[in-house]
């Protein structure tokens, strides 16, 4: 996807190649929801467009994407791209997979998404959500159908941010992709020790 | 579908998770708050069908003011008259006009806050001089825009409920209770 500048909480985010500030008020309204165009990188989100333009709730696709993790350099080892924004919400919304390591594995994104950006809301919409909104809405169907299907187990999408200024740096981004501790990747990666001190702290 | 008994219906609820002494309970006291909160005035209460009917009921017999009811039915997501539109279409509109009068919608159940939200866009677009919310059941948990409600009747955990004019496939609706459906009965079990 997009490149990104150094962006330290509190500096600019990035949103789709056009750079935003990290306040959510000042992501596009209405008028900026994407269209029939989107591609969605899961079936779910999909049909979660569906419910909210048949509702008539504003959404953004993917507006902004949130660094979570930098190295010691500043560069940006991780970051988060919430999958909606409602404007008129002023509030995220996160889908899950059903696979339960990526559940857990965006748990931790978001836990550390809050303590970074506190005044950032944000709700994870988790698998069983979204399967009882289906039952809700008698469209269960469509929720088995999608089980054991790439709209369940696509991995998950790049992130927006594929920053990264030093080749260590840029070793160090799937490094925390990785299984194993923080100390034990970055380690594997051949980081320094502060390096590899820094990534446990924020990991 | 339409033979099915019922005892058959009860048998599908795994647990009661309101009674029907609870509900009828907490109607009156909801109606004895509004009563008290909208003394003086004439209310127009507003029942989203079909799921509200049960509760709109019992509450306006609760409710000591003037007041006149309406019902309302907008389409639901997933459902055969929607299809074609993919947006919400008011099924059935607002008998008179609303402009000017204090207004209660009367729901029977917020989870995602989806059509609540929609039914508030349009019914403010009405012009009422007030309009508040009642509910018998919040599903907080399942929450995705916010709504602010003044009146709620029941804060319930995350289940799938049926019973007191809630369905499941338009089923249930004249149990005098609030259940958890059993998961089998949708295919979960």
């Amino acid at each position: 996807m997009t490149d990104a500048e150094l962006a330290p909480p509190g500096r600019d985010l990035q949103s789709g190649g056009s750079t935003l500030a990290a306040e959510p008020d000042t992501v596009p309204g209405a008028d900026a929801a994407t269209g029939p165009d989107t591609r969605f990188a899961h079936a779910s989100e999909a049909e979660m467009a569906r419910i909210l333009d048949f509702y008539g709730v504003a959404w953004d696709y993917e507006p902004v994407t949130f660094p979570i993790l930098w190295n010691l350099d500043g560069d940006v080892v991780e970051s988060f791209a919430p999958d909606f924004y409602l404007p008129d919400f002023d509030i995220f919304l996160e889908m899950t997979t059903l696979k339960q390591r990526l559940v857990r594995k965006k748990n931790r994104k978001l836990r550390r998404l809050r303590a970074l950006y506190p005044d950032i809301r944000i709700k994870l919409f988790y698998a069983r959500d979204f399967r009882a909104m289906m039952l809700k809405y008698g469209r269960l169907g469509l929720v088995r159908s999608l089980s054991g299907t790439p709209g369940q187990v696509v991995p998950e999408r790049p992130t927006a941010v594929e920053p990264i200024v030093g080749d260590d740096a840029a070793e160090l981004v799937p490094a925390v992709e990785e299984t194993g501790t923080p100390r034990a990747r970055a380690r594997r990666r051949g980081g320094s020790e502060a390096a590899v001190a820094e990534t446990e702290v924020r990991g | 579908m339409s033979q099915v008994r019922r005892t058959d219906l009860e048998t599908d609820v795994g647990e009661v998770l309101l009674t029907e002494h609870q509900i009828q309970t907490r109607v009156a006291e909801l109606g004895a708050q509004i009563g008290a909160d909208m003394a003086g005035r004439t209310l127009t209460l507003v029942s989203v069908l079909k799921g509200s009917l049960p509760f709109m009921a019992d509450l306006m017999r609760a409710i000591h003011l003037p007041l006149r009811i309406d019902l309302m039915e907008v389409s639901s997501y997933g459902g055969a008259t929607t299809e074609s539109s993919g947006l919400v279409r008011i099924l059935k509109d607002l008998s008179s006009s609303i402009e000017g009068e204090d207004v209660l919608i009367v729901e029977d159940i917020i989870d995602t806050g989806l059509t609540l939200n929609y039914l508030v866009r349009y019914l403010r677009g009405k012009k009422p001089a007030t309009l508040r919310i009642c509910t018998l059941l919040d599903k907080p948990a399942r929450r995705l825009v916010e709504i602010d409600v003044d009146y709620t009747g029941f804060t319930i955990p995350d289940q799938f409920v049926v019973g007191y004019g809630l369905d499941y496939g338009e089923l249930y609706r004249n149990l005098r209770f609030v259940g958890v459906l059993k998961p089998e009965v949708y295919g979960e079990g």
